[in-house]
């Protein structure tokens, strides 16, 4: 990165968003978003009230995940992505589960986290051809997230899931390879050229003086 | 014949529904046979009864909830519920195959409206029955509005079909909506 880049992360204030695999090292930050009421209602899981209980799910599900990642802001973990793919005729589908810290909410990183799955799932999972998310109807946030990143809510499917003991509805979301990922690589792409100018402003007053010069 | 006789469309035949025996292959193979049948759903036609047999043995029978849709007793198809795997017992999808010979006279919404009524008073915990047609497949997805499901989307890609992946419909018939 050079130095007018670097320049121009600083005064961004840039933050960076990246997904790595999960170690068991990782329990105190998991243990953040697992203890935390205000996210557990949003998922099957009950608020896990101690670290060894965390730990023994680390080791039970999260690590022997197929593809499981943390969400890494600046490096940190902050909450977690998967992508569960179906078997035999419906292996052409996956379904994507996310969580955040909620002191992280509202700020885009799940987004985020969804656009850089975008990019390589296709590429990891040989044969995906969908992506899909099932969300609670009352998860509005959630569903923005979705949409934001690409995702065609497709309908409510009624009376689908037990959550909390409670036979909910649902909205599913899906995007699909590869029609759907077209405007996926397109934003790619143009934030892509955007990087790769320089400071906008400073480019522009430096031409127009270029062409007062002559 | 009068004016009404005339316009009246052709009554529905009775169907009953039963459970399957192994002396009803050769009736099965009447739609498990036929590409114009099996042409949305996963398997090929059958070709050998001796397959048909070991399906009825090791698939059919052993079933939670599989049944002969019959005309006289004679099966011109069959329909099936399967509860959903794991946690979530209180939903199950329908699946339903007809003869060729006998599309069009209502038979499938008819056979589905006696297996809703069974499958809600058979099956404990059921809230949810559910069903997905190909969107190249009109034909069914009428069947099912027909019989009072109601159309929740269309699922892209949703699942592979001879080599394909299908768009599907997804429809669903609650509990709340038997009354």
């Amino acid at each position: 990165m050079d130095e007018k880049t670097s320049e121009i992360n600083q005064s961004r204030q840039f933050h960076e968003v990246t997904l790595r695999e999960f170690e068991l090292t990782d329990v105190d930050d998991y243990f953040v978003w697992a203890s935390d009421d205000r996210v557990s209602p949003w998922w099957r899981w009950d608020t896990f009230t101690n670290k060894e209980d965390v730990l023994a799910f680390m080791e039970k599900t999260v690590l022997p995940h197929p593809w499981m990642r943390a969400i890494c802001l600046d490096g940190r973990p902050v909450g977690a992505i998967s992508v569960t793919r179906r078997t035999a005729e419906h292996q052409c589908r996956a379904e994507l589960g996310y969580v955040i810290a909620s002191q992280y909410w509202g700020r885009g990183i799940a987004t985020e986290a969804v656009n850089l799955v975008l990019g390589t799932i296709f590429g990891d999972m040989e044969g995906l051809e969908r992506l899909e998310a099932l969300v609670l109807v009352q998860n509005v946030r959630s569903q923005k997230v979705l949409e934001k990143a690409g995702f065609t809510k497709e309908g409510i499917l009624k009376k689908y899931l037990i959550h909390k003991g409670k036979i909910s509805d649902m909205t599913s979301s899906g995007i699909v390879f590869f029609c759907d990922l077209i405007y996926y690589y397109l934003d790619r792409l143009f934030e892509g050229i955007h990087e790769l100018m320089p400071n906008d402003e400073v480019f522009f007053n430096s031409k127009l003086r270029q062409l007062d010069a002559q | 014949m009068n004016h009404d006789q005339k316009h009246q469309k052709p009554k529905t035949p009775t169907i009953t529904l039963r459970k399957f025996v192994l002396s009803d292959v050769d009736a099965f193979m009447s739609w498990a046979a036929d590409p114009r049948v099996t042409r949305f759903q996963r398997r090929d036609p059958y070709d050998d009864p001796a397959d048909a047999l070991a399906y009825i043995t090791t698939h059919i029978l052993p079933h939670p909830w599989y049944r002969a849709i019959c005309i006289n007793n004679t099966p011109v198809g069959s329909i099936s519920v399967k509860p959903a795997a794991g946690e979530d017992q209180h939903r199950a999808s329908i699946g339903y195959r007809l003869a060729y010979d006998y599309w069009g006279k209502g038979i499938a919404t008819e056979a589905l409206k006696l297996t809703i009524k069974a499958a809600f008073e058979e099956l404990d915990h059921l809230e949810r029955l559910e069903a997905i047609a190909d969107v190249d497949n009109p034909a069914s997805q009428r069947v099912l509005e027909k019989a009072g499901f109601k159309k929740e989307g269309v699922l892209r890609k949703y699942v592979r079909l001879k080599g394909e992946s299908r768009d599907m419909v997804m429809f669903s018939f609650l509990v709340s909506d038997a009354v």
